[in-house]
């Protein structure tokens, strides 16, 4: 058996380098490929590296360890085992029901040996037994079905938190003038790094704004995630079209532009 | 009993009446019974132990006349020269006394008119006959008011300390809420474990600093305990709290976050309620640089402006929302969920002196100021 090799995100030093040696202690031949601190970086460096193991703290900057492995589950190229993810989660940043619903796996902060022992010799098992690694990718689209909030359902509110003001005009600075936009004339929400591009018929104008910043205060059944980066108005959807690898394609009314459809959220367009 | 109709007749009149007049109505009926008992003992007094003449019904009917005469022409008297207001004691009775006589004739009169009496011809009185009457009447009209206005008395009384007492209750209910809600806030779970996390790391791989994280912690835990306890601190213990959780935070994130104190000598002492500044730094961390990827740094800033306490809290995070408005008290923003509360416990601590406000710092970043009226 070659060794293995495994990728820590975690953005605090001290944990980082904790988790560090104790897997050092517990699993002297796994090989350490890449210890990054934010979210960003533990994109880059796993579709760099491609370890088998990933371990993603939830909560970091540039993008949650959830997140990240919604990213990954886009980009991952076809012909490469996916990778196993440990979730790796302080007392009450995650819904611990959600991690056990969905079956994935997770180690609590502060992580005790004996915890992480069991962690161990599960992912050495899965690793030994190769007829799984085939469907990981499929494994972990699942999960994050369960995981990330309001994707399993469009339209309910997972969160138990007292919904938000719902957004009806939306005002984008375009050189010197404020643009407003009626929500309902959005054809989608594209994101880039601090802005989001905010599409109509006419124009796009940008916002400086996070898609998680916005989400919540758009309505969940009408404005669905897409994409890692996109967010469509159902309404303004002409078809979606599927080709022969499964991939799924948004054509909209009135409008030249094409979407496309993550994995992640390839469900969302089953027929009824 | 059916109390129906008497219950129908009670909304029905709370609903055309205003409350004043419908109170003053309540007080009226209240008094009845007593009114009554009162005239009914004159009747019998007058028949009996007075020896005047005439019937007992006679004298019972015109004790009711005359009584009901007294009690309705203090009243008049006493809306006349008091208003709603509360009438000095010895001007009082010396009106009840004065408005007597003039009852007792008013009630005779009244009495022989509806009845169809021979009006008592009043030339033909003597002195030594009515001089009785005239003394009957002063006495216990004296009596009967001083009754009726302890009855009012006590009752209002009784309102007033029911009263009290619910906004007692009241007050005590918000203020436990208070309490559990600051305890809750302070020592977030979350903060708390992610420290020892850390600790529990730092014991296997840096003795010395471990030592260190656990002398902050320390601080932290017992300044946040006494501070939550007490209603009042000071600036300087409110630093001191904020040195040890910046200090944790900084170890925990490493080179991520910087941070500066700086609390003028002749403030230390300033009065200051807790939970008024820990929750705009915890904001600064938990919005501004915990969630930026390449950290930076955070200043706390005491400084005295004429009579105002002006703080400072200075992040280059993340900054201010992009539909930030510091005018809505409520807003979908994740960064201000905590400034309506800070708000509200500003205005009913200082009153509308107090202000917090939030503005974007440059070239990135958020400042929160936070003004307070310095109680000399």
């Amino acid at each position: 058996m070659t060794a293995k090799r495994a990728l820590i995100a975690e953005d605090e030093p001290i944990l980082s380098l904790t988790l560090q040696k104790m897997l050092e202690k517990l699993w002297p031949e796994l090989q350490l490929c890449a210890v990054v601190e934010n979210g960003v970086h533990a994109v880059q460096e796993a579709l760099d590296k491609q370890p088998d193991i990933l371990f993603l703290d939830i909560k970091m900057p540039g993008k949650t360890g959830l997140e990240v492995a919604q990213e990954l589950a886009e980009e991952w190229p076809d012909d490469k085992a996916f990778p196993l993810i440990v979730y790796v989660t302080a007392y009450d940043e995650y819904a611990i029901e959600a991690f056990e619903h969905s079956a994935s796996d997770y180690v609590l902060k502060p992580v005790t040996e004996e915890r992480l022992t069991k962690t161990v010799q599960r992912l050495q098992a899965r690793l030994a037994d190769g007829v799984q690694r085939p469907n990981e990718l499929d494994r972990v689209l699942e999960q994050l079905r369960h995981l990330v909030p309001g994707q399993a359902l469009p339209g309910g509110n997972s969160s138990n938190q007292p919904a938000p003001e719902r957004l009806r005009i939306i005002r984008a600075a375009v050189g010197n003038q404020i643009r407003m936009i009626n929500v309902d004339d959005v054809l989608y929400f594209e994101a880039t790094d601090k802005y989001i591009n905010v599409v109509t018929r006419e124009h796009s104008s940008l916002i400086r704004s996070s898609l998680r910043e916005l989400l919540p205060q758009l309505d969940s059944s009408i404005f669905w995630q897409i994409h890692r980066s996109t967010v469509v108005n159902t309404l303004h959807i002409q078809v979606a079209n599927k080709d022969d690898t499964g991939k799924i394609t948004l054509k909209l009314k009135g409008s030249e532009d094409k979407l496309q459809v993550s994995r992640v959220y390839a469900h969302l367009f089953r027929q009824m | 009993m059916n109390n129906k109709p008497l219950l129908q007749l009670q909304t029905y009149l709370q609903s055309r009446l205003k409350p004043e007049h419908y109170q003053s109505l309540v007080g009226v009926i209240g008094d009845m019974p007593r009114l009554l008992a009162i005239n009914l003992a004159c009747g019998f007094a007058v028949t009996f132990v007075l020896r005047g003449g005439g019937t007992l019904f006679q004298n019972v009917l015109f004790s009711m006349f005359i009584g009901f005469s007294a009690y309705s022409l203090i009243k008049l008297f006493k809306r006349l020269f008091w208003g709603a207001g509360t009438p000095n004691t010895i001007a009082f009775y010396l009106m009840c006394v004065m408005v007597a006589p003039l009852a007792l004739i008013v009630g005779m009169f009244i009495a022989a008119l509806a009845f169809n009496y021979p009006l008592p011809d009043i030339s033909k009185f003597k002195w030594s006959y009515m001089g009785s009457f005239v003394t009957l009447t002063c006495i216990v009209s004296l009596i009967a008011a001083w009754s009726f206005w302890s009855r009012a008395k006590i009752s209002e009384l009784q309102a007033s300390a029911e009263t009290e007492k619910a906004k007692n209750a009241a007050i005590e209910k918000q203020a436990m809420q208070a309490q559990l809600q600051m305890l809750q806030a302070q020592i977030e779970p979350h903060m708390l474990f992610n420290t020892l996390a850390n600790l529990q790391g730092l014991i296997a791989i840096d003795p010395p600093r471990a030592q260190h994280m656990l002398a902050q912690l320390i601080v932290y835990l017992r300044n946040t305990l006494s501070s939550s306890r007490a209603e009042q601190t000071t600036l300087k213990q409110e630093f001191t709290l904020m040195q040890a959780y910046l200090e944790l935070l900084a170890i925990r994130m490493g080179k991520r976050l910087q941070y500066t104190l700086d609390l003028p000598d002749d403030l230390q002492q300033t009065p200051i309620a807790p939970m008024l500044l820990q929750p705009l730094v915890e904001n600064a961390i938990k919005h501004g640089l915990e969630p930026k990827m390449e950290g930076g740094s955070i200043h706390v800033v005491a400084e005295k402006q004429g009579s105002q306490l002006h703080l400072k809290v200075i992040d280059t995070g993340l900054g201010l929302p992009f539909n930030y408005d510091d005018s809505k008290n409520v807003s979908s923003a994740a960064n201000n969920i905590g400034n309506a509360n800070i708000r509200e416990r500003l205005l009913a601590l200082y009153g509308p002196q107090a202000s917090l406000s939030l503005q974007a710092n440059q070239p990135e970043g958020a400042i929160a100021h936070l003004n307070i009226p310095i109680k000399e």
